[in-house]
């Protein structure tokens, strides 16, 4: 065990954990519970975090990578940039509501990369493992490009 | 797991290469292979050595002879390095086509060599490209040519306390390459079958050099000799390409997966090697990835 520091949602955090841990381990046993543990292997996008404003699957981060690092989770998200939350819920760009952490978490990067002239196209390729297993695709793609778009 | 593990994050490669020499040392790129690795218990190292505070290993740097690519540069950084859109763009369109976005963010280059797992994308565009992997040891160091690192299935020539510092890859005048990755499920998984083709041409648009190369149809990333046959020409018949692409199928060494046969695989690879050389010896191909 060894300390972990990092700013979390915009705050600082510290924690004790193993080396071998995850952030997704880490960051849940915050109680931040947004990202969720699905696949385990970085593919289905459900625990997507943004670390240093780059989307990564927090299930195969080590933790101990996010020593000093800026770490947003769909939490901070909801608060500091609610108009993205409210584009998924003005599109319904959710069914059953796992992935939509994730979603909300890659659609607020692909604003960041991608920025108001995002198009399907692109928006498709950047949410592709980004999965849902109610398969609401068009919904989603529709809530990243108004949340892209600032609509 | 071993409750002494330490996690190490040196900020130079000599303090890399000390804390590599302790026993069940593991460098540890940007952690998605390691972290599969170690969260189905299938390594247990003793000390992690994150080498993404190593600011010599993030770089991409420019000499005569063509880029040197820090073990440490993310595929995404690759994909979007201007030097290697331009003049390498198999490369660029590997780096690119990788896995996911969150994949991309941190996985380097350094750590899809030392992975040694043959789906990945960024060996077959490396060899089609001549690249040498640069090997640092506690007291020498050594290159190997890309199909010379992998032994076998995430197996290779690395011995303990070495680690990968760096890609070297020329950059040569009437260069144009191509890579492309066959994914009959996802477009995110990992190819079934990966191509990856080079063609230099002079002045006069003669022919000097092809290559191509494939990845995830053996153990290891698979060199395809016979292409530098298609070299003197202006314009190689389709058949004789297509002769190249049945060679690089006999070459192959598939094993069945979820997503087709072994025969199948062969029979794709050489669908792919054939697609992969006549985009790259077609004329007026753009050679810059998409």
């Amino acid at each position: 065990m060894t300390i972990i520091r990092f700013g979390l949602n915009g705050e600082p955090a510290q924690v004790h954990a193993p080396v071998t841990a995850s952030l997704l381990d880490v960051i849940r046993g915050l109680g931040l519970t947004g990202a969720k543990v699905g696949c385990r292997i970085g593919v289905c996008g459900v625990c997507t975090v943004l670390v240093d404003g780059l989307p990564v699957s927090s299930c195969l981060y080590l933790a101990h990578c996010a020593n000093g690092a800026d770490i947003w989770t769909a939490e901070g998200i909801a608060r500091d940039k609610p108009e993205v939350v409210e584009a998924f819920v003005r599109c319904e760009g959710m069914q059953c509501g796992i992935c939509t952490p994730g979603q909300v978490v890659a659609a607020v990067a692909a604003r960041a990369e991608l920025g108001r002239a995002a198009d399907d196209t692109q928006l498709r390729e950047y949410l592709i493992g980004n999965l849902c297993r109610c398969t609401g695709y068009a919904t989603i793609i529709e809530a990243a490009k108004a949340a892209c778009d600032g609509r | 797991m071993a409750a002494d593990t330490r996690f190490v994050a040196p900020t130079t490669v000599v303090e890399a290469l000390g804390a590599l020499r302790a026993d069940g040392a593991l460098a540890v790129g940007g952690g998605t292979a390691v972290g599969l690795l170690l969260g189905h218990s299938l390594i247990d190292p003793r000390v992690l050595v994150w080498l993404g505070r190593i600011p010599a290993l993030r770089r991409i740097t420019a000499d005569g002879a063509g880029l040197r690519i820090g073990a440490a540069v993310t595929l995404r950084e690759l994909s979007r390095h201007p030097a290697v859109r331009s003049a390498l763009a198999a490369l660029a369109t590997s780096a690119a086509l990788a896995g996911n976005p969150r994949i991309r963010s941190v996985a380097t280059v350094g750590g899809a060599l030392a992975h040694a797992d043959p789906r990945q994308d960024l060996p077959p565009a490396l060899l089609a490209l001549g690249a040498v992997v640069e090997i640092t040891g506690q007291d020498r160091s050594r290159t190997v040519p890309v199909d010379g690192l992998a032994t076998g299935v995430m197996e290779t020539v690395l011995q303990p306390g070495e680690l990968i510092t760096a890609v070297r890859i020329p950059v040569l005048p009437g260069l144009r390459s191509v890579y492309l990755r066959f994914t009959p499920g996802s477009t995110a998984d990992y190819p079934t079958v990966a191509a990856a083709a080079s063609a230099r041409r002079d002045a006069r648009g003669r022919l000097l050099s092809v290559t191509l190369s494939l990845g995830a149809v053996g153990p290891t990333v698979l060199a395809v000799p016979e292409a530098a046959a298609l070299a003197g020409e202006r314009t190689p018949s389709a058949a004789s390409v297509a002769a190249v692409a049945d060679a690089a199928a006999r070459r192959a060494r598939p094993v069945a997966t979820r997503l087709g046969s072994a025969a199948y695989v062969r029979a794709m690879a050489a669908v792919w090697a054939r697609r992969a050389l006549t985009a790259c010896l077609a004329r007026d191909l753009v050679g810059s990835p998409s």
